[in-house]
Parts: C-alpha cells; sequence; structure tokens
C-alpha cells in the first residue's frame, strides 16, 4: 500500500505541472520584484544597481503620501459602509420573522458578480453632474446639493470608494449573515431570558462569537483599500491631478507608463509590505480581545 | 404595535434593497430610452416604448461579439487548467506519501496571500519575453497560476477527507494509480469542482487589472476591458452604451440567479481558509 501511494513517477507528473506554472508566473515574479526594486532599470537596457536608492527617492516622493492618504480613506469607507452597515443588516435579516430574506440576499448579492467596469461606468452615469441620478434626485426633492462628484480634488475619493463599498457590500453581507447564523439560537435565547433586550443580546452575545467572521471581514476590507486602483483607473484616471493616486495608480504609473520599472517594483514591495503589515495588525487586535 | 414595529424594524433591509437594485434597474431602463427620455421626459421610471434599437446597434455596430468570443475562450480554457492542475497536485500532496509533500503545499499555498500588484511587473515582462503578447495565452497563463493556490487549498480540504479504505479497496482491485486518481478520488471531490469552477470562471469573466496591463489588441480584448472604451467614444449615447452595459452583464446575473446558493457558497468559501 505505501509502495503505491509513493510510486515516484506518478507524483512528479501530478504535482510538476501546477508546480511549474506557479513557480514561473507567480512566485519567481515576486522575488524579481523584491530584486529589482533595488536597481535603476528601464525594463530593456542594462539594470543599475542603486542599492536602496529607491526606496529612499521614494520617502520623499509627495505621491506616497498623496497614495497612502487615499488608501486610508479607501479602506474607512469600506469598513464603515460594508462592516457598519453590513453587520447591522445582517443582524435584522437574521431575525426569524423576517419575510423575503431570499430575495434581500440575493439583491445585495447581484452587484458582485458584475464586471468592474460596468459597475464603474453605470456610476460615472449616476454621478454625472447635470444627468446623473443622485444630482437629477436631489433636485426633484428640493434638496440644494448639486455636486460634482468626481472632480472635487478632497471629496472625489470617498465618492470613488463607495462604488467599490457598493457593488461588493452583499460579499461581506454574506459572510456576516453566515457568521450570525452560525451562532445557536439558544445562546441568544437565554440572554434575552436574563433579562437582555433584542439588541443588547446582541452585542454581548453574537457580536463577540463572530470574532473570526470580523477577522476576516477586516483584513478584506482594509487590504482592498490599500490596494484600490481600477476604481480610480475607470472613473477619474486618478485625477484630478494626481489627487486619486494610490499605491497601485503609482506602480501602474512609473511602471507602464514611464517605464521606469525599479522605482515602481520598490512601490510594489512597500504596497506588499503594508498589507501585511495591517493583516498583522488586525490579526493582534482580534487575538487580545480573546483574553481581554 | 407590534406589527408595525416589526415592519419598522425591517424597514432598513428594504431601504438597502432599493440601494442596491434601483441603479441597476435604472440602467436597464436608459438601455431602453433615447437620450430626450433619459434627460428630460423621463429620467427615473421605466421607458415608455421599448427601443430595442438601441440592442441592435450595440450588438452589430461594435466589438461586442468579439469581446464575449474572448471572455468566453479565455475564461473557459483557463477554468479547465486550474482544475486539472490542482487536482492533481491537491491529491500528490494529501493521498501520496513523499517526503516534503508539506514543504510543497506550505509552498503554494502562500501564493494565496500575494497581491496581484505584487507580480504586474515581472510578470508583464515575462509575456513579453515569452512571446505572449497579444495572444490568448498572455491571459489565460497569469489566470491559471492566479487560481491554482486557491483551488489547491479546497481540494485539498476535501480529499484529505477521504477515508484510507477507499484507496486500499482500489488498490487490492488491481486499480493502478491513475485509475484511482480519475475514477475514486475526482468523482468523490465533485462537490468541490463545482465550488472551484464557479469561482473560477467568474473571476476570469471578471478580471480587469491584468487584462488592462497585458493586453492592447482590439481583437483579443476581453468584456471588461473591451467596455471601458465606450466611454469616451460613445458617452453621449447613453441608450446604446446601457444597452452594451446591460448586455455584458447579462451572462453571470443569469448564473447567479440560477444557481445563487452555489455561487454565494463559491464567492465566500475563501473565509474558511483565508482568515
Amino acid at each position: 500500500m505505501h509502495k503505491y501511494l509513493s510510486n515516484k513517477t506518478a507524483i512528479v507528473l501530478f504535482m510538476l505541472p501546477a508546480l511549474l506554472v506557479y513557480s514561473i508566473v507567480i512566485f519567481y515574479p515576486v522575488l524579481q520584484t523584491v530584486y529589482r526594486s533595488l536597481f535603476e532599470w528601464d525594463g530593456l537596457s542594462e539594470a543599475v544597481f542603486i542599492g536602496l536608492g529607491n526606496y529612499s527617492e521614494l520617502m520623499g516622493d509627495p505621491l506616497l503620501l498623496t497614495s497612502l492618504r487615499n488608501g486610508l480613506v479607501f479602506a474607512v469607507v469600506l469598513v464603515v459602509f460594508q462592516i457598519g452597515l453590513g453587520t447591522v443588516l445582517a443582524l435584522v435579516c437574521a431575525d426569524p420573522k423576517v419575510k423575503g430574506r431570499k430575495l434581500l440576499k440575493t439583491a445585495y448579492f447581484i452587484p458582485v458578480v458584475l464586471s468592474v467596469t460596468v459597475v464603474c461606468q453605470l456610476w460615472i452615469a449616476i454621478y454625472d453632474p447635470t444627468n446623473g441620478l443622485i444630482n437629477r434626485l436631489f433636485d426633484m426633492l428640493g434638496i440644494p446639493y448639486q455636486q460634482n462628484w468626481l472632480s472635487s480634488p478632497t471629496h472625489s475619493i470617498i465618492a470613488i470608494a463607495f462604488v467599490n463599498a457598493w457593488q461588493y457590500m452583499g460579499y461581506q453581507f454574506a459572510l456576516l449573515y453566515a457568521g450570525v447564523k452560525s451562532i445557536p439560537e439558544q445562546y441568544h435565547e437565554a440572554a434575552t431570558i436574563d433579562g437582555c433586550s433584542k439588541w443588547m443580546a446582541h452585542r454581548v452575545v453574537t457580536l463577540p462569537l463572530m470574532k473570526e467572521t470580523f477577522k476576516f471581514c477586516f483584513i478584506i476590507a482594509i487590504t482592498s483599500g490599500i490596494g484600490a486602483f481600477v476604481q480610480m483607473l475607470i472613473m477619474t484616471n486618478g485625477g484630478p491631478g494626481t489627487s486619486n493616486y494610490t499605491l497601485t495608480f503609482m506602480i501602474y504609473r512609473y511602471a507602464f507608463m514611464e517605464s521606469n520599472y525599479g522605482y515602481a517594483s520598490a512601490v510594489s514591495v512597500v504596497l506588499v509590505a503594508i498589507s501585511l503589515l495591517a493583516t498583522l495588525i488586525i490579526n493582534k487586535v482580534f487575538d487580545r480581545n480573546e483574553t481581554a | 404595535m407590534k406589527q408595525a414595529s416589526r415592519i419598522l424594524m425591517q424597514l432598513p433591509l428594504w431601504l438597502y434593497f432599493v440601494i442596491s437594485i434601483y441603479p441597476l434597474f435604472w440602467m436597464v431602463s436608459y438601455s431602453l430610452k433615447n437620450n430626450d427620455e433619459i434627460f428630460v421626459t423621463n429620467p427615473f421610471g421605466l421607458p415608455m416604448n421599448f427601443r430595442i434599437e438601441n440592442y441592435v446597434a450595440a450588438w452589430s455596430q461594435f466589438n461586442i461579439p468579439r469581446y464575449f468570443l474572448n471572455s468566453i475562450v479565455v475564461s473557459t480554457v483557463a477554468t479547465v487548467l486550474i482544475l486539472a492542475l490542482s487536482l492533481l497536485f491537491a491529491f500528490a500532496v494529501t493521498r501520496m506519501q513523499w517526503r516534503f509533500r508539506g514543504l510543497a503545499r506550505i509552498y503554494m499555498i502562500i501564493g494565496m496571500f500575494m497581491p496581484i500588484q505584487v507580480i504586474m511587473i515581472p510578470l508583464a515582462i515575462l509575456v513579453r519575453d515569452f512571446q505572449l503578447a497579444n495572444t490568448y495565452g498572455a491571459l489565460i497563463l497569469p489566470y491559471v497560476a492566479i487560481g491554482i493556490p486557491f483551488s489547491v487549498m479546497v481540494f485539498s480540504g476535501y480529499m484529505a477527507g477521504i477515508p484510507r479504505e477507499v484507496e486500499e479497496a482500489a488498490c487490492m482491485d488491481g486499480a493502478n494509480i491513475y485509475r484511482l486518481f480519475f475514477q475514486v478520488v475526482v468523482p468523490m471531490v465533485t462537490p468541490a469542482i463545482a465550488t472551484v469552477t464557479i469561482f473560477q470562471y467568474l473571476n476570469n469573466w471578471n478580471e480587469f487589472t491584468l487584462a488592462y496591463i497585458l493586453i492592447s489588441e482590439e481583437t483579443l480584448k476581453t468584456l471588461p476591458l473591451g467596455l471601458l472604451f465606450f466611454q469616451g467614444s460613445y458617452s453621449t449615447d447613453w441608450g446604446a452604451m446601457g444597452a452594451v452595459m446591460t448586455l455584458a452583464s447579462l451572462p453571470m446575473v443569469l448564473i447567479y440567479l440560477f444557481f445563487s446558493e452555489q455561487v454565494e457558497r463559491a464567492m465566500t468559501v475563501g473565509s474558511a481558509v483565508k482568515g
């Protein structure tokens, strides 16, 4: 039996194709990015080793600050909208008396399966200053708050982040709803019998038990905020000016528009480092709550 | 009184229902209107008469059929390859016995945590050096590689649960290792295959960033990429734009409506392994 399952030829045949593709297309490029970040390189001519030169240049790059700030705003919008509102909706929806739950869940999830291009273009139309849905709606309701949603250098990042929040709300909702549902009904009942109100019971029983779900939701929301790119590319092309730049947008511009591959690689490394750090911190925060 | 408070309680659910669905309803409506109706006479409601000609224009004047074809080819080939390679690999690391199998598994799983931004630049250069630029391969190869770690993770989970006796029985019956894999193990993990297929097909179908960087040839553009270029040139003809967007969204929305439970499960299965 042991011999049967340790057939060397079979093992090699089975694992080699996946291993090769993965190593060539994922693993080796990751190492390449780290290595190339130490060079001055335009992608064609001989690369020049400059040590940490790209990194020190990056520290003085004003785009870095803009990008970090935008990543943070993006992440905050996702957390507040998807996790905040999503949790409230999941708790309400889990109530056994709710009618039409299937319909609600489906409606929330449909935007998730759409292509990001369609969603962004739809929202360009919705944000359109003269014919867009929002300004027209405000106009109809008599609210004198007509905005040029995507052209404000300071606030358009929120409008853009909202598009991502809207599209993937259903995803986070599905996770949160599954989290609420995984807690045995009796726990909640016991708390209500002990005199807790419904919301109090949720706060002291349901939410603490959903820790693992929240951890995952926070990791997704915050890392997608840090890595945001497509929405700003399609909706404002990073502008007005460079006001909607993010780390990924910097990589895109330096690598593919300015052929400054070494420098762009350094931005990639910083992006990954920040994402990993954020994931570690989220893990730490949630694990500490456990012992408290 | 109780009735009233119950309705009040559920109000947020239905409010968000409107926020989630109305923009899509609005898009489908304006895809059936002309500019006059969209901008002036009837911006919010259903179209007064359904202007199917927007759809005819979208399908015939633009490259939509081509984009559809490209998306189908790329997503299908990539998904099939992901399934084949991941099933084989997962079998080798969970069921077969060799020294470095644990290490091989971890090495593969690390890939799940690599954001696409970190491989973007070398990948573009790799595609150029392999002479893959502006071929289907330029998308299929990266999609396969990106899909493998996650799929291996899911398949490994399922395969680890197969009892030893199954292998012993197959061995007794004289099946060789290849038959054991194809005729015993693969059929036993069909639910996982369904999950992975849905997840990967959807991801590949909607993938944007790599397609944007790796494909510039008009005849090779996938839907998400092709649609992008309507923005500039046709931004004044909202009806046709809406028709294009509705057409492009239809396949995935229909798949979701038919298999909603499976799709939701497939899309969120990552939560069990990633956290």
